[in-house]
């Protein structure tokens, strides 16, 4: 502290620096606005009270940044806290500068106690992450960043000449320091828009205006009779991203946590979120001042994608990082390249109203039809109808069995097709559409849907209800059954399965949220239940998702991955909630065990608890 | 260049077959139909070599009831030009050399270049419509083609023979060719494509314009093929079990 004068030269060049600064920073800052309102659709200011608490949680608490990344979490909080605190010292510092403190000599003395031990975080935090990021160099973080190392050393610089200048100072030494303090911040306001740093500024509008839904495409309306221009609109505005989306990428923070999680890249595929679906189109977004990007997305990693949005879950600044409906629709519905394997599941549900194009399913015939004085329409779905993995036939009769021993009623819908999960993942809006209305028609006095399929619970949910109003509720099996357990209608008792784990669906606990209700329903039937290390909402995905459990060849072993970690979990039974995890761990697990171990046996939770009824 | 692809719908794969009452065909009532997967393949090449050549048309040709209309739409929305549609009313012909006549009685005033055909159909496998059309309407005929190169007047083309061998064959236009699957990726219609397809013309020809009398093959019999194990318990003595096995490998399995 100093009562320094500054000559009328010294203002004259601060106002000249600091003009320039802002005016750099706001230009830089509304070119990306302006691109982004260009965006499709509008941004989300409903349940403001919910995106504002999400704001405090995610941005002021760091709570998810910290979660996942623990130690370079809670480094980079303290910078971020530390830059909080600054707040008011910067702002005192250029009214020195300008005119005179608004901090009174006591105020700023009693402020310094606290600023100055911040200051010593935030330089052992910048530090911390300078040396994971240029010493310990993890793969996520991609090539190194000469940017952030400037950054590093600004930081570092700033808080020192901060320090420093609060050790009583002779005024030409401490108005040298002054300077360099300034110069500093003003040359930030440069640096953070034209870097990754930007979203220090997008971040928190980024996560409040997060979509509560997973995934959040729009949905793409078709009418083959309508209006030729209406089409070729729609069509156009397929390659256009979204506002929300446009924000996204600006608000990028190159982490790399959605690489990471990434299935498809885990299992040595080419997909790599980070680029493909966000960086790879920063560029053109500025380059052509336009949200026509889409159609840069690298087609080969879009078909990869499972779908699984694993990488949206873990984005730290509220990112919808997966693109692949967006980058597949555009290749089915206007370019019309479609993988051959994938044309003949169109033609089978075009055809069929089946993914494997048969013409009855003896198996749904084994159940007696819906009539409308039943409680439930049990909606069985291709895998379970046309035996795509037959073992699960008995998955299904457990929980019907569970149901009859409940007193439930139920019966299933003799003109039920594909719920179209394939078809809209895949992009083949068409198709999807060509299913929904017929579904949705075959529901239409329904009132309580359930069933054992999660990708038929997000579709017949979720997804048919951006298309209108749907009058029925959907539960998936897992639901009904720790229900009926809480309610005390099935009683189930403690069953030798051994070491019992669970692998959370993709479909059910990012997508549904339903991470509880299974969880209740093995407990009751497993004294010794253990968590898989990837759970929950961060579960990893099996493979299957996406329709990739259709795709012939793919990259790698995305396939594998996860029943890879079953084995290592060293469990003796893995339980699952969806019939395509379950096919895709019934196909991994045999092949992957070691000689001399016992097959890890692989159940649905309708299986375990049936089993253990009393 | 302008070319012809005979495109065929047939019963998907996955579909159930029921025979009708009296035997001699499928009851289509309970089948769902497919375009012949081969004959995609013709469509791609008849787009691709549009594409590459420039200019020409491309022209659907399908025979049978109403229903094969939807296959020439899904060529139309693929890119081809217009469709004709040979109508049959009635139980659908099976007989290749009927079918060739009534097509060819149609193509005969169109004068293609081409005649591209995908190698057989996947109901019936005959193989031969292509080649006899072709030779009907006094065209060079090839089959098999696993890469086609158009010239002037001519194409070459490359026939798969046995054993992974294959050759080249210079053939003068116009030509009737058949397509062996896989050569090309086919595409799939996009929405602009479907679009388009709707205000494309499909000729219809009635079937007293096209159809012949003359039928050289007709089904007697169509049935599902039966398997069964017959196991035979070979007892005695040594000498006697022995001589029932060279009895049985010599007279019912003839591999001696």
């Amino acid at each position: 502290m100093s009562p320094a004068h500054f000559s009328i030269i010294e203002k004259v060049i601060l106002s000249g620096l600091t003009l320039i600064a802002l005016g750099s920073f706001s230009y830089e800052v509304l070119r990306r606005v302006f691109i982004v309102q260009k965006g499709l659709d509008s941004l989300p200011f409903d349940r403001f009270g919910e995106r504002l608490f999400r704001v405090f949680r995610e941005v002021l608490l760091h709570e998810k940044v910290i979660r996942e990344r623990p130690f370079p979490g809670l480094m980079h909080a303290l910078v971020f806290w530390g830059f909080l605190v600054f707040g008011l010292v910067t702002i005192d510092h250029f009214a020195i500068g300008f005119y005179k403190p608004f901090m009174s000599d006591s105020v700023h003395h009693a402020y310094s106690k606290i600023v100055i031990p911040f200051a010593v975080f935030v330089v052992f935090g910048i530090l911390s992450l300078a040396y994971r990021r240029f010493i310990n160099r993890p793969k996520a973080l991609g090539k190194i960043s000469p940017t952030s190392g400037l950054v590093a050393v600004f930081i570092v610089v700033l808080m020192g000449t901060y320090i420093y200048g609060e050790t009583g100072l002779s005024p030409f030494v401490w108005k040298i320091n002054w300077w360099i303090h300034s110069i500093l911040i003003l040359a930030f306001l440069f640096l953070i828009p034209r870097s990754k740093h930007l979203h220090l500024v997008l971040a928190p509008f980024n996560i409040f205006f997060r979509s509560f839904d997973q995934p959040d495409h729009t949905p793409v309306h078709i009418d083959l009779e309508g209006d030729e221009d209406e089409l070729d609109a729609m069509l156009n505005d397929l390659t256009k991203l979204t506002k929300n989306q446009a924000l996204d990428i600006f608000s990028c923070v190159e982490c790399g946590r959605c690489t990471d999680v990434c299935p498809a890249n885990r299992g040595g595929g080419i997909l790599d979120p980070k680029y493909h679906f966000i960086m790879d189109l920063r560029d053109p977004l500025l380059e052509g001042k336009d949200v026509a990007v889409l159609d840069q997305i690298n087609v080969e990693a879009g078909w990869e994608c499972t779908t699984c949005q694993a990488c949206t879950e873990v984005c730290p600044v509220g990112n919808h990082v997966e693109k692949s409906d967006e980058i597949r629709r555009l290749e089915v519905l206007v370019e019309g390249r479609v993988p051959q394997e994938y044309q003949k599941l169109f033609t089978n549900l075009q055809e069929t109203g089946n993914t494997e194009g048969a013409s009855s399913s003896p198996f749904a015939d084994s159940f007696p039809v819906f009539t409308p004085g039943k409680e439930y329409v049990l909606w069985l779905g291709c895998f379970a109808r046309h035996g795509l993995d037959p073992n699960f036939n008995k998955s299904v009769e457990n929980f019907t069995k569970i149901l009859d021993v409940a007193g439930v009623t139920y019966g299933v819908l003799a003109e039920e097709q594909c719920s179209g999960d394939p078809a809209n993942r895949l992009g083949d809006k068409l198709t999807y559409t060509m299913l929904r209305e017929h579904n949705m028609e075959q529901l239409y006095e329904t009132k309580k849907v359930v069933t054992l399929c999660p990708h038929c619970a997000v579709n017949l949910g979720k997804e048919y209800g951006k298309y209108g109003s749907i009058n029925y509720t959907v539960e998936h099996h897992t639901q009904v059954i720790g229900r009926l357990i809480d309610e005390g209608k099935i009683k189930v008792q403690m069953g030798e399965s051994g070491k019992v784990t669970y692998h959370d669906p993709c479909n059910l606990s990012r997508m549904l949220d339903i991470v509880d209700e299974p969880r209740t329903a093995i407990k009751a039937a497993s004294s010794n239940f253990q968590e898989m290390e990837e759970s929950g909402r961060n579960t990893l995905c099996c493979g299957a998702g996406g329709a990739l459990w259709w795709k012939k060849e793919t990259q790698g072993r995305t396939h594998l991955v996860r029943a890879e970690q079953v084995i290592e979990s060293g469990a003796d039974t893995v339980v699952t909630g969806c019939n395509f995890c379950y096919g895709m761990m019934k196909q991994g697990l045999g092949p992957m065990t070691p000689e001399g171990r016992a097959d890890v046996v692989v159940k649905d939770v309708a299986d375990i608890v049936a089993d253990n009824l009393v | 260049m302008k070319i012809a692809v005979l495109v065929k719908q047939v019963p998907g794969s996955e579909t159930a077959l029921p025979i009708l009452g009296n035997h001699n065909w499928i009851d289509e009532e309970q089948v769902s139909f497919v375009m012949n997967p081969p004959d995609n393949f013709a469509i791609e090449e008849a787009l691709l070599i549009k594409e590459r050549t420039g200019d020409g048309e491309v022209v659907i040709v399908s025979m049978g009831p109403a229903r094969v209309q939807k296959v020439i739409r899904e060529g139309l929305a693929k890119g081809a030009d217009r469709g004709i549609h040979l109508e049959e009313d009635g139980q659908i012909q099976t007989d290749p050399l009927s079918i060739a006549k009534s097509i060819s009685s149609i193509l005969m005033d169109e004068n293609f270049d081409l005649v591209l055909s995908g190698l057989q159909s996947d109901d019936t496998g005959m193989g031969q419509t292509g080649v006899l059309i072709g030779e009907m309407l006094g065209m060079s005929t090839g089959t098999l083609a696993m890469e086609t190169d158009v010239q002037d007047n001519a194409i070459r083309v490359k026939r798969e023979l046995e054993s992974g061998w294959f050759q080249w064959v210079k053939l003068p236009l116009p030509a009737s060719i058949s397509i062996q699957s896989g050569l090309n990726t086919p595409r799939y219609p996009s929405l602009r494509g479907i679009m388009g397809a709707k205000k494309k013309e499909i000729k219809v020809i009635p079937p007293t314009d096209h159809q012949t009398d003359a039928i050289s093959q007709s089904i007697d019999k169509v049935f599902v093929s039966q398997t069964s194990k017959q196991t035979e318990m070979i007892e005695g003595d040594a000498d006697s079990t022995v001589a029932r096995i060279i009895e049985i490998l010599k007279s019912e399995l003839k591999v001696l």
